[in-house]
C-alpha cells in the first residue's frame, strides 16, 4: 500500500441534519406523532444513552466488546482502510473502540475504577453523539469481513448495528435513515409505494407478459393458497419493474403456482440498517402474516442482500415469530428449477464474460454461496470468478444503508478503490449480483473509477437464457 | 457541496449528483447533467418528453414519478427509458430533470 | 531453600490462585447476567459444526484472511503464547514436580520456549509502539500488559535453572511476577481467553445455524446434488 493519506476522513464531522425531522414534526407524520419514529431533542441525551446501552447489551455484545485484544489483525480486512492506509480512524476496531470505550467506562470493571488505563470514556455531549453516528453510520458499510478475520471472534459489525440502534432512539441519525425509515414505519415499504401505485405497476407488467406469452400468463396478487409468496423490493415497483417481469416469465415456464401479497410485499427492512429491532419487526411480520393469510407455503424473498437476511433470518428474531413456513431465495428456486429440468436454459444467449459479487449479507450473514455460482454456470457461456470471492468478498460500498446517505458518499467512493481493484481483474463484461444495494454500489464503483462493466442480476440472465417452450 | 461548472453555468449539485436546488432548475442545466451525469452529448426530443414529464409531475406533487407513470405519459416501453437513460429512471431520468435524490435503496 | 522463597512458591501462588478463581467465578456471573435471545428460525446448517469451527479457528491459519496472508504474525502469536503455558506450567512444576526439571533437557525445552515467547513480545511490543495504526487503539493497559508479560517470561526463563541453592533472587522474582499476573489479569486485556469461548461460541453458533460456517467447499459445478431441504 503505498498511497500516503494522512489527514483523517472528514466524515466525522459531518453535522447532524435536522431539517427532515422538523418538517415531519410540523407535519404532525403520523410515525412521529405516535412515537415510533424518534426526533432529535437537545438535551439530555447522553444519559439516555447511557441508559439505553446498559439495558439492550445482550450477552454476544458484550463480549464482543470485552474480548478485543487490540491487535489491529482486523485492519486490513476493511475496505475503508485499504483504501486509507494511513488513517487508523478506519480500521474496525477503532471504529467498535468508540462504542467500545463508553461500554467500559459505565458497565464494565477495570474503566469504572480507573478510566484512563482503559482507554474508557463518556460521550462529551451531543456532539460527540454525532460523531459517533458519523463513525457508524458514515465510515462503515456493516459488511461483517472484520468479523470473519478476527481472531477472537469479536463481531465489530454486530456491534456497529447496536450503536446504530442506540443512536436511532435519540434521532441523531443521517437525514435519508430517517426518510426512509419514516416511508417504511407509515406505507409499509421503503419508498411509500401506494397500493395503487403497486397493483397498476403488475398490471403494466402482466399486459407486457402477456403480450409475449400469450393470455395465459399471469402475474397473481393476493391469489390464496399457492405454494410461492412471493416478496419483492419496493425499488422493484418503482423504478425497475423488469425483474418481477422475468421472475414471472420464469415461474410461468416452470409452470409454478405463485403470487404476490399486496400487503406485507416489502422483503427490504431498513430497520437492519438503522438498529431499530421495532421496525425490523414491524417490517417482517407483515410479511409473515401475508403469507399466514393466503395459506402460502413457502416465502420467496427476490434478489436482496440485506432483505434476505432481514426477512430469512433476522425477522423472525425482531418480530419474535416462530418460523413456520419455508423461506428463501429466488436464486434458491432458480437452482432447483434448473436441477429438476423444469426450466430449459441456453447459456449461448448469455455469451459475455461474467462474473459474481457475492452480498456481504448473504455470504457472510446467510448462507447461499455456491446456489448463485450453480445457476450461473448453467445460464452464461463465459462464467468467471472474482477474487476474493465467496465469504471473503469485498462490500459493494452500498452496505448497511449507505446509499441512503447521501453525505457520506465521497467517503464511499474512496472506499470503492479495492472493489474496483477486483472487479477491473476479472475482465468481464457484467457483473452479477443477487442484490438491489449491490446494483446501485456496484453501480457508483463502476462509474467511479471508469470501468468497461455493467451490473445484471441473476433472474436478468437467466430470463435471458430461458428457453420457452414451443407454442406459448 | 460539489459544483458543476459548465457553458457558463456553475450548478450546485449534492454528494450524489443531485441538483442541490431542485427549484433552480432550467433547461440549460437539465443539459449540462446530462453530459456530466450520464454521459449524454445531446438531448433529443424523445429525452425531453420524459424529463418534461418528470418535472411536471414533481411540480404538482413534491414527488418523483413512478416509471410506469413516466411510460405511460410518453408512450414508451420500459426498456426504452433505459435506453435513453443509462442509469435509469431514478439516477438518469429523474437527475436530468433536476429532482432531489429519491428516498431508499437507489 | 528459605522459607520466604517456599512461601512464595506455595501459599502466595495458591492465595493468588484462590483470588483469581473469585474473581473469575464473579466475572462470569457478570457475563451470564446479560441476555440472549432465542433461534427462532429453522436450521439449515448445524450449530455444534459451527461452533466446533469457531473454536478451532485460531489453529487454522489457513482459515482466516488475516492469519493466511500474514504466516509470520500468526506463528509469533503460536510462540508468544506456547512460551505463556510453558512458564504457567513452570510455576506448578517447581514446587510440585520438581523431579521432570532434574532433566536437563526438559529445562532446556521450557526455557526456549519462554525466551523464544519473550522475544515475540518484544516483537509485538516495538510494531505496538511504531506503528501508528495500533499506537491509535493502544491503551495503558494494552502496553502495560505485554512489558510486564515481557519481563514475566525474562524471569522465568533467569528461574528456570531452579537452582535455589545457587541464589533465590530469580526465583524469587519469578513467583512474585506470577502471582502479581494471577491477580492482575482478571482486570486487564490478558483476560481475553475467558471471553475467547462466549465471543467464539456465539457467532459460530449463529453462523452455524445459517449454514455459513464450517464454509462449503468450492466444489459442484452443474446445478449439483440439492443441499438444502428441496420442495
Ligand atoms: C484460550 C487461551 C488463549 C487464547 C485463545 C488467546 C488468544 C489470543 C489472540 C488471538 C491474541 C491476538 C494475537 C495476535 O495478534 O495475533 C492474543 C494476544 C495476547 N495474548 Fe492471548 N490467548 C490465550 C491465552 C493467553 C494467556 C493465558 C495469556 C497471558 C497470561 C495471554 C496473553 C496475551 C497477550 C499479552 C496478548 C497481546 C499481545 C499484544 O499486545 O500484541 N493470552 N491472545
Ligand atoms: S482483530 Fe479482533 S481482537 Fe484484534 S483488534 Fe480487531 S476486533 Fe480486536
Ligand atoms: S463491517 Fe466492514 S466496513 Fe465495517 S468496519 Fe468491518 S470490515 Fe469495515
Amino acid at each position: 500500500m503505498s498511497r500516503r493519506t494522512k489527514s483523517p476522513s472528514g466524515v466525522i464531522d459531518a453535522p447532524l441534519d435536522v431539517a427532515a425531522q422538523a418538517k415531519a414534526r410540523e407535519e404532525g407524520r403520523p410515525s412521529v406523532r405516535d412515537g415510533r419514529l424518534k426526533t432529535y431533542e437537545p438535551g439530555a441525551n447522553v444519559g439516555r444513552f447511557l441508559e439505553l446501552l446498559g439495558r439492550r447489551v445482550s450477552r454476544p455484545l458484550a463480549v464482543s466488546l470485552t474480548a478485543c485484544v487490540h491487535c489491529g489483525r482486523c485492519a486490513e480486512s476493511c475496505h475503508y482502510f485499504l483504501a486509507r492506509p494511513d488513517d487508523p480512524t478506519m480500521t474496525p476496531v477503532w471504529k467498535a473502540d468508540q462504542i467500545r470505550k463508553i461500554f467500559k467506562r459505565h458497565v464494565d470493571w477495570t474503566g469504572r475504577v480507573a478510566p484512563w488505563w482503559a482507554k474508557a470514556g463518556t460521550p462529551d455531549g451531543d456532539e460527540d453523539l454525532n460523531r459517533l453516528k458519523n463513525v457508524v453510520f458514515g465510515a462503515c458499510s456493516a459488511c461483517r469481513r472484520c468479523t470473519f478475520n478476527c481472531p477472537m471472534g469479536v463481531d465489530t459489525a454486530l456491534l456497529v448495528r447496536f450503536t446504530r440502534g442506540l443512536l436511532t432512539e435519540l434521532g441523531i441519525v443521517p437525514e435519508g435513515v430517517f426518510n426512509v425509515s419514516r416511508d417504511q414505519w407509515e406505507t409499509g415499504n421503503q419508498m411509500a409505494v401506494t397500493e395503487t401505485d403497486f397493483l397498476e405497476t403488475i398490471e403494466w407488467m402482466r399486459d407486457d407478459l402477456r403480450a409475449e406469452l400469450g393470455p395465459g400468463a399471469d402475474i397473481p396478487v393476493d391469489r390464496p393458497d399457492c405454494d410461492i409468496l412471493y416478496t419483492i423490493n419496493p425499488r422493484e415497483i418503482k423504478f425497475d419493474p423488469r425483474s418481477i417481469a422475468h421472475a414471472a416469465r420464469i415461474f410461468h415456464a416452470a409452470g409454478a403456482s405463485w403470487t404476490l401479497p399486496k400487503w406485507g410485499w416489502d422483503q427490504t427492512n431498513f430497520g437492519l440498517f438503522s438498529g431499530d429491532d421495532a421496525l425490523g419487526a414491524y417490517v417482517s411480520r407483515n410479511l409473515y402474516e401475508a403469507a399466514e393469510r393466503l395459506r402460502a407455503r413457502r416465502i420467496v424473498i427476490s434478489e436482496c442482500g440485506h432483505g434476505y437476511r432481514s426477512t430469512r433470518w433476522e425477522g423472525y428474531t425482531w418480530s419474535g415469530y416462530d418460523q413456520k413456513l419455508p423461506t428463501e431465495s429466488i436464486v434458491a428456486v432458480l437452482r432447483r428449477y434448473l436441477e429438476e429440468g423444469r426450466i430449459v436454459v441456453d447459456p449461448g444467449r448469455n455469451l459475455e464474460p461474467v462474473t459474481f459479487h457475492d452480498s456481504c449479507n448473504i455470504a457472510r450473514s446467510g448462507d447461499l454461496v455456491e446456489e448463485p455460482r450453480q445457476v450461473l454456470r448453467r445460464v452464461c457461456a463465459d462464467f468467471r470468478e472474482m477474487h476474493p470471492n465467496r465469504q471473503e468478498n469485498f462490500c459493494c460500498t452500498g452496505g448497511g444503508g449507505l446509499l441512503a446517505m447521501a453525505e457520506y458518499r465521497p467517503l464511499r467512493l474512496e472506499a470503492g478503490k479495492v472493489k474496483a481493484e477486483q472487479l477491473k481483474a476479472t475482465e468481464a463484461a457484467l457483473v452479477c449480483t443477487m442484490c438491489h444495494n449491490c446494483i446501485d454500489g456496484l453501480g457508483d464503483v463502476i462509474k467511479h473509477y471508469h470501468l468497461p462493466m455493467r451490473v445484471v442480476q441473476v433472474l436478468e440472465l437467466v430470463s435471458r437464457a430461458l428457453v420457452l417452450p414451443a407454442g406459448s | 457541496m460539489p459544483i458543476i461548472e459548465s457553458e457558463g453555468l456553475r450548478i450546485e449539485v449534492n454528494e450524489e449528483g443531485f441538483l442541490a436546488h431542485p427549484e433552480e432548475w432550467t433547461e440549460e442545466m437539465a443539459k449540462v447533467l446530462a453530459k456530466a451525469e450520464e454521459g449524454l452529448d445531446e438531448l433529443t426530443p424523445e429525452h425531453w418528453a420524459v424529463v418534461r414529464f418528470i418535472r411536471g409531475y414533481y411540480a404538482e406533487k413534491s414527488l418523483a414519478p413512478m416509471v410506469r407513470k413516466m411510460c405511460q405519459a410518453t408512450g414508451f416501453p420500459l426498456m426504452k427509458i433505459y435506453d435513453l437513460f443509462p442509469s435509469g429512471p431514478a439516477k438518469g431520468a429523474c437527475k436530468v430533470a433536476g429532482l432531489p435524490k429519491p428516498d431508499g435503496c437507489v | 531453600m528459605s522459607n520466604l522463597l517456599r512461601t512464595f512458591e506455595n501459599e502466595v501462588q495458591l492465595a493468588a490462585l484462590a483470588f483469581m478463581g473469585l474473581v473469575y467465578a464473579l466475572r462470569l456471573v457478570w457475563i451470564f447476567r446479560f441476555r440472549v435471545g432465542r433461534e427462532r428460525t429453522v436450521a439449515v446448517g448445524r450449530e455444534g459444526a459451527g461452533t466446533g469451527y469457531s473454536l478451532m479457528n485460531i489453529a487454522m491459519p489457513w482459515a482466516m484472511e488475516s492469519t493466511r496472508t500474514h504466516p509470520g504474525r500468526y506463528l509469533e502469536f503460536v510462540v508468544l503464547h506456547l512460551g505463556i503455558a510453558a512458564a504457567i506450567a513452570a510455576s506448578f512444576i517447581i514446587p510440585y514436580g520438581p523431579g521432570l526439571f532434574e532433566t536437563a533437557w526438559v529445562r532446556g525445552i521450557f526455557r526456549a520456549f519462554i525466551a523464544a515467547a519473550g522475544l515475540a513480545g518484544l516483537a509485538r511490543l516495538a510494531r505496538r509502539l511504531t506503528n501508528p495504526v495500533l499506537r491509535e487503539i493502544s491503551s495503558p493497559d494494552d502496553y502495560f500488559s505485554l512489558v510486564f508479560l515481557i519481563v514475566w517470561l525474562a524471569a522465568g526463563v533467569l528461574a528456570l535453572p531452579d537452582r535455589p541453592a545457587a541464589g533465590e533472587g530469580p526465583l524469587l522474582a519469578f513467583f512474585g511476577l506470577t502471582a502479581f499476573l494471577l491477580v492482575y489479569v482478571p482486570f486487564s486485556k490478558i483476560g481475553h481467553y475467558l471471553y475467547y469461548p462466549f465471543s467464539r461460541i456465539y457467532l459460530g453458533r449463529t453462523l452455524g445455524h445459517r449454514g455459513a460456517w464450517p464454509p462449503a467447499a468450492a466444489k459442484s459445478a452443474g446445478a449439483g446434488p440439492a443441499r438444502k431441504g428441496a420442495a
